[in-house]
């Protein structure tokens, strides 16, 4: 199991990989560590949330994919 | 103690009629526990002010009751109160003292709600709830009846509470001296700074009934006077404009608001103050005269302590401010004391009233001071079975309040004791209380909204 992601760091732009495989973009961080504000890029497991904004919950963050210019 | 079945607090613990009230009241756990439920589950309470949440995402954390509630401004603007309890094992969501935010989370399973109050976030919503987890309905718990007044935050948890300005009836008079510019205009009060708070070891309706109008304690603030903490150095501030003044008790009676008054002779100004300062006594001057052009003969009212029930205090004049008395167990109050200024007051009136205030009021107020400690000692020689036994005299100005009161061509709603010549009543006292009963033994507001049926009652 590799070491959790401090996701209170991540800044917006930045895009992470999740424990099922789909690929998000961060668009706002509250801040709390817990959660993050994303848009589906991939979801092979369910298509219909590319494009769609959600809550990311933390321990879903399994990976970064490409980090935002800050 | 013996409160029967009938919650006669009227008839046991309070003796209007001849100005006794027992001290169980103050003392006892079972009378504090309904009060919880009896009072501050039913009033209006202060919660704050908008100009501590200006923009989208603002939230400022205050205190209903012994409830910690969220008073935020959620990303539409809209002003919000909610119960800091999350709905799923009711960790605080917000343990911060104030600050600005996109989600409200609970550090204890991860819950997030929107600063609307929606619950936007639950951990492993599709897998562990299988997505059936109605969002909708786990939201915050919001107030039943929220009002913003002239910018000051009030908020009820019943919904059949009347609307705010009919709870204060003709106390609002009153409410706006405390929140309208100095000069008249409506609604020009920013806070200044941060919120004091404080706790003392006294039950909450010490202060309640202090600042309901207590003059007589005014001997307990001679060591400040007699230092001299006013900032021209020298007494207080506000002798010029109290000596020119009728000076008097105004009770609401059947809302159990009251306050002192003091109210200035026909065509006179307020005389000079803040002499030491220049730009502070030209700028306190031009007001007096703008708010004579404006209000006319409203501008001879000059507020002083009073109290709106139950449990907000208001200082309009000497100094600005508005303090809620938020009771923590029968044996401890925790005070909160906001302080404001005109928001368009120039910066060097701005710092100049900091100064004054903290050195007048607050924990480090020398005034305050003075009270806390009568309250804190009072309370403390009260507990006992012996002192139990044995009520409180207040028996001050029974029977001498007037109806209609007018001088000088204004008229002076509720009823009235002038106390130019006799220095102090008891009267606001009685009112704070007698409403206090009729609400510890109302079942709901159909009872408690006495004026609707046209039902006058006097504070004793």
């Amino acid at each position: 199991m590799s070491a959790p992601i401090n996701v209170r760091d991540l800044v917006p732009g930045t895009s992470v990989v999740l424990a099922d495989g789909a690929v998000a973009e961060i668009v706002t961080n509250p801040g709390d560590g817990m959660w993050l504000f994303a848009r589906y890029l991939t979801s092979p497991r369910d298509p219909t949330l590319v494009g769609q904004e959600e809550m990311i919950f933390a321990p879903d963050v399994v990976a970064l994919g490409r980090s935002a210019v800050v | 103690m013996a409160v029967n079945g009938k919650r006669g607090y009227r008839s046991g613990l309070l003796n209007l009629g001849v100005g006794e009230i027992s001290r169980e009241i103050f003392v006892n756990e079972d009378i504090y526990a309904e009060e919880q439920e009896r009072i501050f589950a039913r009033a209006w309470l202060h919660v704050g002010h908008e100009s501590q949440i200006p923009k989208p995402g603002d939230y400022f954390v205050s205190s209903m009751g012994e409830e910690s509630v969220i008073l935020c401004r959620d990303r539409a603007g809209r002003i919000h109160v909610f119960l800091n309890s999350c709905r799923h094992r009711g960790m605080k969501v917000c343990r911060y003292d104030e600050g600005s935010t996109t989600v409200f989370t609970c550090p204890y399973h991860g819950w997030s709600y929107g600063t609307d109050g929606r619950l936007v976030g639950v951990p492993y919503f599709r897998e562990a709830y299988h997505s059936r987890l109605d969002k909708e309905k786990w939201g915050l718990v919001e107030v039943a009846q929220l009002c913003n007044y002239k910018g000051s935050i009030w908020a009820t948890w019943d919904t059949a509470a009347p609307p705010l300005t009919e709870y204060l009836g003709d106390f609002t008079r009153f409410l706006d001296l405390q929140l309208d510019g100095w000069d008249g205009r409506e609604g020009q009060a920013e806070v200044l700074g941060g919120i004091q708070k404080w706790l003392v070891p006294c039950n909450w309706k010490f202060p309640a009934e202090n600042f309901s109008g207590d003059t007589y304690h005014n001997i307990s603030h001679r060591s400040v006077d007699l230092a001299g903490i006013g900032p021209s150095g020298a007494g207080r501030r506000d002798m010029g404009e109290r000596d020119a003044s009728r000076k008097l008790h105004v009770c609401i009676p059947d809302r159990g608001h009251q306050t002192i008054l003091y109210v200035l002779p026909a065509g006179k100004l307020p005389p000079p103050a803040y002499m030491n300062a220049p730009i502070v006594a030209e700028y306190f001057r031009h007001c007096a005269e703008e708010r004579r052009r404006r209000r006319g003969d409203e501008s001879r009212l000059i507020g002083a302590p009073g109290e709106i029930f139950p449990n907000t205090a208001l200082l309009s004049r000497q100094p600005r401010t508005m303090a809620a008395w938020h009771p923590r167990g029968p044996h401890q109050t925790e005070c909160w004391r906001w302080f404001f200024v005109d928001r368009d007051a120039p910066t060097e009136v701005k710092q100049f009233l900091r100064d004054y205030y903290i050195r007048y009021s607050g924990p480090a107020g020398m005034t305050e001071q003075d009270d806390m400690e009568n309250w804190n000692y009072a309370h403390a020689a009260s507990r006992g079975t012996i002192a139990r036994r044995h009520p409180y005299n207040y028996d001050q100005g029974r029977g001498t309040a007037v109806a209609d009161y007018e001088y000088q061509g204004l008229r002076v709603p509720g009823e009235v004791i002038d106390l130019t010549e006799v220095q102090s009543s008891e009267q606001p006292m009685r009112n704070f209380y007698r409403r206090w009963a009729e609400f510890m033994e109302a079942d709901d507001w159909s009872q408690l909204a006495t004026w609707r049926s046209g039902e006058r009652k006097a504070a004793e």
